[in-house]
């Protein structure tokens, strides 16, 4: 037959059906009429001439045969049948539109959720950095380890040595974010977040300029002229996005400085975040010729290393640690190094976390598919008359098969579409959430790859869950199902299916709920982490005093001091004082070496024990609520020619164990001559660099001995910080109106970032454990029901022979308790292994934290004793008349 | 042994069809009639097993059909045999000669 017969064909069948199955009942009407005729005229009653009639056509039953038979043989018609079933699927899916709802819901939540920490994932592990070749990028740190410095900076010699002895990697690169350096000329002079780096670097890490170009090795020569090299947003802000600024020449801390290019507006450095290389950095200077030659006990390269191709980051890292240990054995100076892969560096941090929630929205599809599944197993069972009588008229097992795939996958594709844009609605809020620290998140979005990951998912569980009536199906005898009886007999059969669904559910809930709890707890505790000074009513600020205009030393701490009791006398601030590094900044430390008297000098290499220090101006340690254990605060009489400082607890105890620190001296730093110091001071040990890590103890030095630029000013309000904003700024510019002041802020805001990461996953986790909690009660609810409407028959007659309510309802909740019991067994010990997975973020808080797996057990049976009970309460209203009447 | 009706041999009914319809067109009662005639009993069809059968063979066009009017009044589905019915035919008979022969000659030895 012809293609164009054949598509003619196809056509009628798809869309002329109605005229064509009116024209088979007329035909068909039409024969019965003529057999009717010739048995009349055979001498027939009618009524025996039609039952003839009839019979020859095959009987009443057999006429819909022929007509099937017919409409079978039509071309495609087995593509129209599934244009049947998707009608009736959809159709089954109207008629208990509650269930429908529920079922979607259940499924938009799995499957949104899945879609949105997805994208998350995808744009924070597996895509690339958006540099050149990024996966060649390596970061090395050094690795001091024995005095707490795992991941520290590099020293000039130590980059020439790497350039100079690498053979695997081709260029290495290094930057130093200083702090801030000071526009003026045109406008309002302002401080910019910049960073020295290699001529190199931008070569490095393989990123290009918009405008103009990056650096060159004339940049770094001796005696070049200053070149600068500017971020967009300042581009665009101070110069109007002007492409002439490229060239010009700018005024950069009061010197003439060159613009040789402009990054593009996506640039963003993404160094691993306890690099101290803040990602919004404005502008970028070349570093001096002679940085290769410093001191090596100089330490604060953060040195970066593209690999050659075809090199792997071991083999890099064995050629790094061999120049190590050449250093080591040539130069006397212990050097240790750690070579790390960029873009696995970066994440560092986040990668446990976000892969844990991952495996927990994992958890929560399979939870809501389980329902599904559970839900879909109930109607099955409740349609299994309706399914008997189908297989009793002939249908085949293959085609009720196929039409319950048809309806799984309908639904399925519902359930995905409303994920889809749950997904994109939960993504919006999870943005909307994340801390700034996690920059590349930004980068997340719902697009063709996630909807195609959502579509697999979607598919593969449908398939799955609509199986899981077919195993129902199975069971249907045609006969049996059709007495009215079996249904009681084939019940505990049929029963077991969802009864083992249920229990894997409420074993997967008890791991999610378990997990989000120690991730809860673990919070709760950093919380309550006490850092040893207040932030709850202070307000920050940076300014920068220039000695270019204020001369003098002396100057500058009569400007710095002015400053300060103008501040201290605004209406509302309580306290003012200065600190040169604020706690939880993500600007470089300043760590120096201590040592006490006559120990051996410490060696020049930088290995020496180093204490985090800081200077402060008088006020300071007193704004903040610094507990002072013993000695004094400073007063405004410190002065360089008889130095001291305030230690922490930490350092105290270290250098004079049972001893009392006050007025003993040591040696800090090794500037020769080496510094002596004395203590004046000791205080409480304070968490300034992390929550959860004592790190180094902490040395605070004098503003008026060690002046720094520029200070960050802290003031203590007695109300709203934020709202002493514009008070402070009016202060600043009343006492001289060229000082550019910058980064207000509450200070709580620092110490938030510094907590920001663990709230947001322990956010997200909590919020799954919720809707686990929740699509697990309705799961045990959906079964429970069931088996009460199953057994209706059997209270009824139970009740009639005297059980009273109470035993009605023991026998329901007894039913609910093994599954909950079974469930939460399973749960625990899933949850004992899934914990360790939690460890690293596991703060303060056993893996095994009993109160936690207590809390979730309790929450889970409470969870499940409610949704027992209502059908248990159900099955109590019972009356024995009820039974009789449904026989 | 009393002759009994025997079952037709599944794809051969199509052959009968196009057989019958070839003299002259039929509706499917008339169809059905003149086989079991042709056959004096041997093949029993009933009406109701012809549709499926006449339904495809129209649909692919060895046969038409069309309304008539039956010399006793009454309206019904007439079906004639076109052209490529003429052809296919042919086709069918050769191939059921084909497989006589060969039943002949298996039953002959």
């Amino acid at each position: 037959m012809g293609i164009l017969a054949r598509l003619a064909g196809l056509r009628n069948t798809l869309f002329r059906k109605t005229a064509l199955d009116r024209e088979l009942d007329d035909e068909i009407g039409a024969a019965e009429k003529i057999l009717v005729d010739r048995h009349l005229a055979g001498g027939m009653s009618p009524q025996a001439a039609r039952r003839a009639a009839a019979a020859a056509l095959g009987g009443p039953g057999g006429i819909l045969r022929v007509k099937e038979d017919v409409r079978e043989g039509r071309i495609g018609a087995s593509l129209d049948s599934l244009l049947l079933d998707l009608r009736y699927a959809w159709r089954a899916l109207w008629t208990t539109p509650g269930l429908t709802a529920v079922m979607i819901v259940t499924l938009a939540l799995g499957i949104g959720a899945n879609a949105a920490i997805f994208s998350v994932v995808r744009a924070m592990l597996l895509e690339p950095l958006p540099y050149r070749d990024a996966d060649r990028l390596v970061f090395v740190w050094l690795n001091q380890a024995g005095i707490g410095y795992p991941r520290g900076p590099l020293s000039g010699p130590d980059l020439r040595n790497l350039r100079e002895g690498s053979t695997t990697c081709a260029e290495f690169g290094a930057i130093w974010a200083t702090g801030t350096v000071a526009l003026s000329g045109q406008g309002d002079p302002e401080q910019l977040r910049s960073a020295f780096v290699t001529s190199n670097f931008f070569q490095v890490l393989g990123a290009e300029s918009a405008l103009g170009r990056t650096f060159r090795s004339e940049d770094s020569a001796p005696g070049a002229p200053p070149t600068i090299l500017l971020g967009w947003d300042l581009f665009e802000r101070r110069f109007g996005a002007d492409p002439s600024i490229v060239g010009r020449q700018i005024l950069v801390n009061d010197q003439l400085t060159t613009v040789v290019g402009v990054m593009p507006r996506t640039f963003r450095l993404l160094l691993p975040p306890d690099s101290s290389v803040p990602d919004r950095l404005q502008v970028w200077q070349p570093f001096w010729s002679d940085l290769e030659r410093g001191p090596r006990g100089n330490l604060f390269l953060r040195v970066i290393g593209r690999m050659r191709p075809g090199v792997t980051a071991a083999q890099a890292g064995a050629d790094v640690d061999a120049i190590a240990n050449r250093i080591t054995r040539e130069l006397g100076t212990t050097r240790a190094f750690t070579t790390v892969g960029l873009q696995a560096d970066d994440v560092r941090d986040i990668r446990g976390p976000l892969l844990a929630l991952f495996v927990g929205v994992g958890i929560l599809l399979l939870i809501a598919c389980v329902n599904v599944a559970s839900l879909l197993v109930a109607r099955a069972a409740s349609r299994a008359r309706e399914t008997a009588l189908r297989l009793a008229l002939g249908a085949s097992r293959g085609r009720l098969l196929r039409q319950s795939l048809v309806e799984g996958l309908v639904l399925t594709l519902l359930g995905a579409a409303a994920g889809v844009l749950t997904g994109y609605v939960g993504l919006r809020a999870l943005l909307a959430l994340a801390p700034e620290s996690l920059s590349r998140i930004g980068t997340s979005r719902i697009d063709l790859t996630v909807f195609a990951f959502t579509l697999v998912i979607s598919i593969v569980w449908g398939v799955l869950f609509s199986l899981a009536p077919a195993t129902e199906l199975f069971r249907t005898g045609a006969n049996a199902s059709l007495q009215p009886r079996s249904r009681s007999i084939a019940t505990p059969v049929r029963y077991r299916t969802r009864a083992t669904l249920v229990v894997v559910q409420i074993a997967l809930s008890v791991v999610l709920l378990i997990g989000a709890g120690l991730l809860v707890r673990a919070f709760a505790e950093v919380q309550r982490v006490d850092i040893g000074f207040r932030t709850d009513r202070h307000l920050t600020f940076r300014v920068a005093l220039p000695e270019s205009r204020y001369g003098s030393t002396e100057a500058i701490l009569a400007a710095s001091g002015e400053l300060r009791r103008r501040l201290a006398s605004l209406p509302g601030v309580t306290a003012a004082g200065a600190i040169s590094h604020l706690p939880y900044d993500d600007l470089p430390n300043w760590g120096l070496t201590y040592a006490l008297e006559g120990t051996p000098r410490p060696p020049a290499d930088g290995g020496a024990a180093k204490a985090d220090t800081r200077a402060i101006t008088t006020g300071l340690l007193e704004t903040l609520g610094v507990q002072l254990v013993e000695g004094r605060f400073f007063t405004d009489d410190e002065s360089p020619k008889n130095p001291v400082v305030i230690v922490d607890e930490m350092l105290a105890r270290r250098l004079w164990p049972g001893r009392s620190a006050l007025g003993q001296r040591f040696l800090l730093g090794q500037a020769s001559p080496d510094r002596r110091v004395s203590v004046v001071g000791i205080v409480r040990h304070l968490r300034l660099r992390s929550l959860v890590e004592d790190l180094t103890p902490q040395i605070f030095i004098p503003y008026r001995i060690w002046q720094r630029s520029p200070m960050a000013y802290v003031v203590r309000a007695d109300r709203d910080p934020a709202a002493l904003g514009a008070d402070v700024r009016a202060a600043v510019a009343a006492f001289d109106p060229r000082l550019p002041i910058y980064d207000v802020r509450p200070m709580e805001t620092y110490v938030e970032s510094a907590r920001s990461i663990r709230r947001f996953t322990t956010l997200l986790a909590a919020a799954f454990a919720a809707c686990a909690l929740a699509l697990t009660c309705i799961g045990v609810y959906g079964v429970l029901a069931y088996a009460v409407a199953v057994r209706r028959h059997e209270f009824g007659v139970r009740r009639a022979l005297g059980a009273d309510t109470a035993q009605v309802m023991r026998d329901v909740l007894s039913e609910g308790a093994r599954f909950a019991v079974a469930g939460s067994v399973a749960g625990l010990a899933g949850a004992a292994i899934a914990a360790r997975l939690l460890q690293s973020q596991l703060y303060a808080v056993h893996p095994r934290d009993p109160m936690t797996y207590g809390v979730s057990l309790a929450l889970i049976l409470c969870g499940a004793a409610l949704a027992c009970w209502i059908p248990a309460h159900r099955a109590t209203a019972i009356s024995p008349m009820d039974a009789l009447r449904t026989e | 042994m009393a002759k009994r009706p025997t079952e037709i041999m599944k794809g051969t009914l199509d052959l009968l069809v196009l057989k019958t319809l070839a003299l002259e067109p039929r509706h499917g009662v008339g169809i059905a009639d003149r086989i079991e005639q042709t056959t004096r009993g041997t093949f029993q069809v009933s009406p109701g097993s012809l549709f499926p059968v006449l339904h495809r063979l129209e649909q692919e066009g060895f046969i038409a059909g069309e309304w008539s009017v039956t010399p006793e009044g009454r309206r019904a589905r007439y079906y004639r045999m076109t052209a490529a019915g003429q052809r296919q035919l042919t086709a069918e008979k050769k191939h059921w000669a084909r497989i006589a022969l060969a039943i002949g000659q298996i039953l002959a030895e």
